[in-house]
């Protein structure tokens, strides 16, 4: 009895470690069968489904994955993968940074994309990527069918990031916004920003927005800014700073309250004056 | 049974070369070049090595583009003296080959080398080919590429993600190769691999098709010896090796400067390993990253923070041995610690038991010392590691 309890014992604790589901329901189409069991992933064994582009989804914070594979009688093949991650917020900047802003976008849920060959799909704190193999003709047909089963089984579509409502519309590239969960600008102390790209007839520039509950992160950011940018001595304060980016050229920023936002790639001064005060007007109507 | 038994013990032994002390070479094995270079308006050491049959001279730290799109980032790398962009069709749907497309863009072409990869549809259990891999495929996801890169040509074109003999040998892919090399569109050839890495890379020396082979390589690997003689082989036969994956596990715990420079250091012992791609996404960490050119020696505390990581990724031990004879039960630590590995990190419940059986072990096992007198290297709580698999020994076979 002694050695079957600690059998299960072990047993357990290995399972229990590597497992960590919640209750989703994989789709059911019409003249498709699972082929094999579904997979579970978790950020210690993500490496193994889908190698180095595992360290992007960890950046934002996967927290498992779980992958289905279909079969039709034509040996045609369809894959489910269901990533699950921290927030809605992290699942939509890892969709964000793969969402070709042209894309053929579907009200499916949040939001979603067809390419040839795989539909990807943005809801809640899942990001849903559904590909296919010899589909022929009916590739589309195929993956919208699964897609929209699958978002059925998600629950609640959830909104995009109130936050991107702030950026001016003014030439703003449809679709483009993103959320960069680490190291923005290529700096580990920048962080936890939204972006959106700009386009005049003969400019292309990007507007940014950082917002923290805690003042002192943003202040502890400007500061570390100015060190970086030989500034050292310089006190950070709100309001608005200039800086020489030895790496993005002259960038704008204004803080204030909970707030940091502006441009990048933007030389006009009178034009980067504009867009900061559009901005700052559209913070001012959040609550 | 008695059959079964011998192959378990075979296979613990395959195994233990695998547990091994990390190895580490003496620097008089390198074979590369230094140079001084201005490197934004900084003089640094530059190392060069040559990458295999294609000649191309390239700096032993290179980029990994995967992880950023951030362009202000790979621009700075390119400033800095690196040379060799790696970037793949499917990173972020595309997006990553477009980011390094407009970074490329008016840059004098042999300024620097763009290496690509394109995976066909696999069977994820079996690693082979499905129907819809087709040579047609391949060439139109190449043409995507080129298009996204703004280039007509990529100097490096790699099979994506290959991780069985088999695959290698793909036919289709082949021919997708063949004409793609006829018609100017790549360069050089080559296979990426990040699993069963041993087998693909003998495959693709085997097959004296390619030039350059990317593989993972780290010392994490629980069998990185087998992939350093495979290495040592493709090398030897003219092959091109391109070591990723050398900074592995960023998931289970922060990566510290001090254990990315180490990690680097180590895959750089290897004078097979022409370079590596580093997947930095800050600009501190792309000077970190250069700065190991300036010495590619571990230090002692280099080397201790590797089995020490080594230890950790993995829950086992590294055979360094030097808990021999310190147990007054004169317990085989080693082995128990073996048995802890297969239970915990295989979740091979029934090899810890057969290895347990082995063991000869008292009744009692690490439970009347009031204190411990063996000093692991690595700090393994040892007695509490025995205790918890030694409890196998009562249970009954599980085979």
């Amino acid at each position: 009895m002694k050695a079957i309890c600690l059998i299960l014992g072990i047993t357990i604790c290995l399972w229990v470690s590597g497992a960590e589901t919640k209750g989703f329901k994989f789709p059911e189409v019409t003249g498709w069968k699972k082929s094999g069991e579904i997979q579970t992933f978790t950020p210690k064994t993500l490496y193994e489904y889908i190698n180095g582009a595992a360290d992007l989804y960890l950046m934002y914070e996967v927290e498992e994955l779980k992958v289905a594979e279909y079969q039709n009688e034509k040996k045609a093949s369809v894959i489910v993968d269901v990533y699950r991650h921290k927030t809605p917020v992290h699942a939509f900047g890892i969709y964000s940074q793969e969402r070709p802003p042209g894309g053929n976008f579907f009200d499916i849920g949040l939001q979603g994309y067809y390419e040839k060959g795989f539909f990807n799909f943005l809801m809640g704190p899942y990001y849903v990527k559904i590909s296919a193999t010899d589909t022929g003709t009916q590739d589309q047909e195929v993956l919208l069918s699964f897609a929209k089963k699958a978002a059925g089984n998600l629950g609640e579509k959830g909104k995009f990031p109130p936050l991107l409502a702030s950026f001016p519309e003014k030439r703003k590239v449809e679709n483009s916004e993103t959320f960069i969960a680490k190291n923005f600008l290529g700096y580990p102390f920048l962080y936890s920003a939204f972006t959106a790209d700009y386009e005049l007839p003969d400019k292309k520039f990007k507007l940014f927005l950082i917002e923290r509950s805690d003042k002192k992160e943003l202040g502890n950011m400007i500061q570390r800014y100015l060190d970086q940018t030989g500034k050292t001595g310089k006190v950070a304060v709100e309001g608005r700073h200039t800086f020489s980016d030895p790496h993005h050229g002259e960038i704008d920023l204004c803080w204030k309250g909970h707030y940091i936002w502006g441009i990048i790639n933007l030389n006009d001064l009178a034009l980067r004056s504009n867009y900061l005060k559009l901005f700052e007007e559209e913070l001012k109507k959040r609550k | 049974m008695h059959k079964k038994l011998i192959g378990r013990r075979d296979f613990m032994k395959s195994t233990l070369a695998g547990v091994g002390g990390l190895f580490f070479l003496p620097s008089s094995e390198w074979k590369h070049e230094i140079k001084i270079v201005e490197s934004r308006g900084k003089e640094k050491k530059f190392v060069y090595r040559t990458l295999g049959k294609t000649g191309l001279k390239l700096p032993v730290i290179n980029m990994g583009v995967m992880l950023t799109d951030n362009p202000s980032l790979i621009r700075a790398a390119l400033d800095s003296g690196i040379l060799l962009l790696d970037t793949a069709h499917g990173y972020m749907q595309g997006r990553n080959e477009e980011t390094i497309g407009g970074v490329i863009k008016g840059r004098h072409r042999d300024s620097f080398y763009i290496a690509t990869k394109i995976g066909l549809p696999q069977n994820r259990t079996t690693g082979l080919y499905l129907e819809g891999a087709t040579t047609e495929e391949f060439l139109k996801r190449l043409d995507i590429s080129l298009k996204r890169l703004g280039l007509d040509h990529v100097d490096i074109l790699y099979q994506h993600g290959v991780s069985r003999k088999e695959s290698v040998m793909y036919e289709p892919i082949l021919k997708a190769f063949e004409q793609a090399k006829k018609a100017g569109k790549i360069r050089f050839s080559g296979v990426s691999t990040h699993s069963n890495e041993p087998e693909v890379i003998d495959a693709v020396t085997d097959s004296k098709i390619h030039d350059v082979i990317l593989t993972a390589y780290t010392f994490k690997q629980k069998h990185y010896q087998e992939v350093k003689k495979a290495i040592a082989r493709a090398s030897a036969e003219g092959l091109g090796i391109v070591g990723m994956k050398a900074v592995r596990g960023a998931f289970q715990q922060q990566p510290t400067t001090q254990n990315i420079v180490a990690s680097f250091k180590w895959i750089l012992q290897d004078p097979n390993v022409h370079t590596v791609i580093a997947g930095f996404t800050t600009f501190e960490h792309l000077e970190t990253d250069l700065a190991i050119m300036n010495d590619l020696t571990l230090t002692d505390q280099e080397k201790l923070e590797l089995q020490k990581e080594a230890s950790i990724q993995g829950l086992y031990c590294q055979g360094c041995r030097q808990c021999i004879g310190q147990c007054p039960e004169k317990l085989p630590i080693p082995d128990l610690m073996r048995a802890y590995m297969y239970t915990y990190d295989y979740r091979n419940v029934a090899h810890a038991q057969d290895l347990i059986g082995l063991l000869d072990l008292p009744n009692r096992v690490c439970e009347d010392c009031s204190f411990c007198r063996v000093k692991c290297a690595i700090d393994f709580n040892i007695p509490k590691k025995i205790r918890d698999v030694a409890r196998l020994k009562d249970v009954p076979s599980l085979t």
